[in-house]
């Protein structure tokens, strides 16, 4: 069993747990009130901001060439496709470009994104990749046990679910957890200790987000 | 106006809020519950662990004549670390092993995301705000504590003539700091000044809650060794913040 299957087993009541998220359900079954929706599209424009500084250090401290030009690629659709995408996005929910610069980040999109940041900047690249994988993966995931039901009607959870389970978002995942494979073939025990402990709070997070976009959230 | 005076009028209720908290209340009444107080001591020693590659991060960027304070400021906390120790040993506490709650996790990852993202200036403006919270937060049990309370070597740190040297001497060099800085990067500054005290009530309330990670069971680890608290306040940290306001004797600082 390779390392990311091991993480994946460690965090699998988590990631289930998303599954079963009452947001998550909603989206799948298009019963989630939009003005409920929006927090997600505000707080996610944010959070996708400071993700985005991640694979700027990913392009540091990466040791192959290869590496180094694809975690380039992605910072450069990062920052320059996928914000704009979900600015258009955004605009299907009449949120302005604005109102997206000038959302206050909620405490759990700052803690998490503090985490991320923290981790890219202090730590090295396997923590780095175990840090943002079940962003990556995490969504990939839900997008997909979402696409194997019925599409809901709303035309904007459809889209969202087609995203997140398209093969180049997959195909992403792929490449990110085959990095963190090869990262950390020969860890010790106590350095995948270390590894499992990033992966859990990052999915710890992923939860909490959901969590925060459901029942909203306050300083 | 000063700028921290400017940011203690726009935060006054966030600066009453700590002061008011019923965690420090209770203590100072030692009324508060023992599995509180335990919980406040795990999670603080997290944070003061944490706290030392904060300021580490913090140095690089440092002007010259703070390089040697914030190294005594790293030397102050690992007596910190040796203090909460001491006291959790001689109550019984195990300290070692909780999992972070989500408010102390959180608030350690603001500190150090903030030391390699932000500049110098926003990053000394977290270690005035948590520190100054700190010693207002103390001084507050130490106006009624009981003399043999297990906690006074806590006041004695937090409280003490020490550690206000210290705090007004972070004062003063944040006043430097931000008389230097330009408008966009007071405003950074000023936003967070405020999160720090966020923070700070936050923080208060995880320990009075014992908040853990909502969503997520066992987070905070069953402590099978509960508490026996046996006051001796004998141990202080004496000393251990005097350096940070006294001159580099070697009179290399600043050049």
């Amino acid at each position: 069993m390779s390392l990311t299957e091991r993480l994946y087993e460690a965090a699998r009541p988590i990631w289930d747990a998303q599954l079963e998220h009452p947001f998550v359900k909603g989206i799948g079954d298009g019963s989630l009130p939009p003005e409920t929706f929006k927090r997600w599209v505000l707080q996610d424009y944010r959070y996708l901001k400071e993700f985005s500084r991640i694979f700027a250090w990913a392009v540091a401290k990466a040791q192959r060439l290869e590496s180094m030009g694809w975690y380039a690629q992605v910072l450069n659709m990062t920052l320059n496709t996928e914000m704009a995408l979900h600015r258009s996005y955004a605009a299907r929910f009449e949120i302005t470009p604005e109102e997206l610069e000038a959302t206050v980040m909620w405490p759990t999109t700052r803690a998490y994104t503090d985490f991320l940041v923290r981790t890219a900047a202090d730590g090295d690249m396997s923590e780095l990749l175990a840090a943002l994988l079940p962003c990556a993966w995490g969504y990939l995931h839900i997008g997909q046990a979402l696409a194997d039901g019925a599409p809901p009607e709303d035309q904007r959870y459809r889209d969202w679910i087609e995203q997140y389970a398209s093969d180049e978002f997959a195909e992403a995942g792929d490449w990110l957890r085959t990095e963190l494979d090869r990262e950390a073939r020969d860890v010790t025990p106590e350095k995948e200790e270390r590894l499992r402990e990033i992966f859990l709070l990052s999915s710890r997070y992923e939860l909490r987000f959901w969590d925060m976009c459901w029942n909203g959230e306050s300083w | 106006m000063s700028f921290i005076a400017q940011q203690d009028q726009r935060l006054a209720p966030l600066w009453k809020a700590i002061r008011s908290h019923r965690f420090l209340a209770d203590t100072r009444d030692g009324t508060i519950p023992d599995q509180t107080f335990a919980t406040w001591l795990r999670q603080d020693y997290l944070f003061v662990e944490a706290a030392i590659p904060f300021i580490a991060a913090l140095i690089p960027r440092a002007p010259t004549q703070h390089w040697g304070p914030l190294a005594g400021v790293i030397s102050a906390l690992e007596k910190e670390l040796k203090l909460f120790e001491e006291r959790a040993a001689q109550v019984g506490v195990q300290l070692r092993g909780a999992p972070p709650s989500f408010t102390c996790h959180a608030y350690v990852q603001f500190l150090l995301a903030t030391a390699h993202t932000r500049s110098y200036a926003e990053g000394y403006t977290v270690l005035y705000a948590a520190e100054r919270a700190y010693h207002e937060s103390w001084l507050v049990v130490k106006d009624g504590l009981a003399p043999d309370s297990p906690w006074m070597p806590f006041v004695e740190n937090w409280a003490g003539e020490d550690f206000a040297g210290y705090v007004t001497y972070l004062e003063g060099e944040l006043e430097t700091l931000a008389e230097a800085a330009g408008p966009a990067e007071r405003v950074r500054m000023a936003e967070l000044y405020r999160l720090t005290l966020l923070y700070e009530v936050a923080f208060w309330e995880m320990a009075s809650t014992a908040e853990g990670w909502p969503g997520v069971e066992d987070d905070l680890a069953p402590v099978t060794q509960g508490p026996n608290w046996n006051p001796d306040p004998s141990k202080t940290l004496e000393g251990a913040w005097t350096h940070m306001t006294q001159p580099d004797p070697t009179g290399e600082d600043g050049t």
